[in-house]
């Protein structure tokens, strides 16, 4: 069985269609780069996945672990495994990283049945991720994403994803505004969390994130549909020639 | 229990005259080198704060919190006199309204000619809870120095819906993260005095 399936989904923004029938598909253990021009529907897609309430489904369905789940809120989606690196993260003042990530990973756990961890539990959890990622105390310290480069935005991103240990990552445009050593950080980060059971969707314009985790399919969007789906040969294709061919 | 009286705790007067000429009306003269610091909760009826600044690095904080409901009304009046050069204010107004309540903050900074190298900062945010609660910021500023940083913003809403849904996508119910953001916001006071009332009036009204 997939381990999320999207069906003929159909989204709008009041009037406006954006995803106007997007079939896709995600194994378990796969990792699947979808690619397509900017303003073709990719963070929507993103958005609609995780529940945003400002999306309407008017057609379709996302089937996660067989079931459907367009009626969940997005924390239960979350619970459920799936979790959204954004492509713009927003600030939140005055919370913590490290109290807001404790608050998250025990209402995880309780939704799952399971132990509520302690504190020292959790800053073993915490310290181990953190230092793979180059996250410093200082950094757990200060409020979500306030006053952070955008470089340190999304390896805050990846950090929260190593902690929740989700089993669909989507990871959107991870890999803008890093500059070559905090994407190897990234790159690295990702590729340890490459697991049977996990699978990526990673959205992208490039090749750069994708040398550290190979995709086994990339599909490619256009205007709220996806167009082509082959392997990594497109990204090749779509670096030396854009997205103008695809249709 | 939910309060019905305002609350104050001034944690530091040093080199400051207080005077409270009534209960809602306070006037605080500040003089050189010295440190007025001071937390006001409001929930109901009036507050009037006048600070003067009235030597060199004479420094003032005043951090306010209120929290409107049911039908009351709120009018909060600032003035902050800078009368000497070097002298720095700070401002910071956090509201949460909800009910068919009343809010009103009127707050102003005054340099006048002779005082340069001047600060003065003023932020008024506040959430809205209700349809109904309405919140009004009147900021003046009477800068007529050259000299001075001064600086006021003002924020009014409702939750950023974007924030609730980053903190949704983390796994926290919608009332958690609710309760996270507004808890949050309350952040700007020098002591905890107030704490425990403002996680009582949240688990009553939020
Ligand atoms: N909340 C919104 N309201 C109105 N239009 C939106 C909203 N979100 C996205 N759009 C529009 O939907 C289209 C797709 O946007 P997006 O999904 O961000 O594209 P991508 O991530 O592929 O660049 C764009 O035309 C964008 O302007
Ligand atoms: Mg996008």
């Amino acid at each position: 069985m997939a381990l999320l399936e999207i069906k003929d989904l159909h989204a709008c923004v009041g009037e406006k269609e954006i995803l106007k029938g997007v079939n896709l598909c995600f194994e378990p253990g796969e990792v699947h780069a979808i690619m397509g021009p900017n303003g073709c529907g990719k963070s929507t897609l993103s958005a609609v996945i995780a529940g945003h309430p400002s999306f309407q489904i008017t057609q379709g369905d996302i089937l996660f672990k067989g079931q459907s789940i367009l009626n969940q809120t997005p924390d239960v989606r979350a619970n459920k495994g799936i979790f959204l690196a954004f492509q713009h993260p927003v600030e939140l003042p005055g919370v913590g990283l490290a109290q807001f990530l404790k608050t998250a990973l025990n209402a995880k756990r309780s939704f799952l049945g399971q132990a509520q961890m302690d504190g020292v539990q959790f800053m073993k959890h915490m310290n181990l991720r953190a230092k793979a990622l180059g996250i410093t105390p200082d950094m757990l310290k200060r409020p979500v994403n306030v006053g952070f480069s955008g470089g340190e935005k999304k390896r805050l991103e990846t950090f929260q994803m190593a902690m929740l240990e989700p089993d669909f990552c989507i990871l959107d445009e991870m890999d803008s505004g890093l500059d070559v050593d905090a994407l190897k950080v990234v790159g690295q980060g990702l590729s340890v969390m490459r697991e049977p059971n996990r699978s990526f969707m990673i959205i992208t314009h490039h090749d750069d994130l994708l040398q550290y985790i190979q995709p086994d399919k990339v599909s490619i969007m256009r205007d709220g549909q996806i167009v082509t789906t082959g392997g990594v040969d497109l990204v090749h294709q779509v670096e030396e020639q854009g997205y103008d061919h695809f249709r | 229990m939910i309060i019905s009286d305002n609350r104050f705790f001034l944690s530091s007067t040093a080199g400051v005259v207080v005077e409270r000429p009534a209960s809602s009306k306070w006037i605080f003269q500040v003089s050189e080198n010295g440190f007025l610091q001071g937390d006001f909760l409001q929930v109901n009826g009036d507050l009037d704060i006048s600070v003067l600044l009235n030597g060199i690095d004479a420094k003032c904080e005043l951090n306010c919190g209120y929290l409107l409901n049911d039908n009351n009304k709120i009018n909060i009046k600032i003035h902050v006199e800078h009368k000497c050069s070097k002298t720095i204010s700070n401002q910071q107004i956090r509201g949460l309204a909800t009910g068919n309540g009343e809010a009103c903050f009127n707050g102003t900074i005054t340099i006048p000619h002779n005082s340069q190298k001047c600060d003065g900062h003023q932020n008024h945010r506040a959430v809205i809870l209700s349809d109904t609660a309405r919140v009004l910021s009147v900021p003046q500023l009477e800068i007529w120095a050259d000299d001075v940083k001064c600086a006021h913003g003002s924020a009014i809403g409702p939750l950023n819906k974007e924030q609730l849904f980053y903190l949704q996508t983390r796994g926290l119910t919608e009332s958690q993260a609710r309760k996270i953001l507004l808890s949050s916001f309350f952040n700007h006071f020098s002591s905890m005095e107030f704490d425990g009332i403002i996680q009582d009036w949240m688990a009553h009204y939020v």
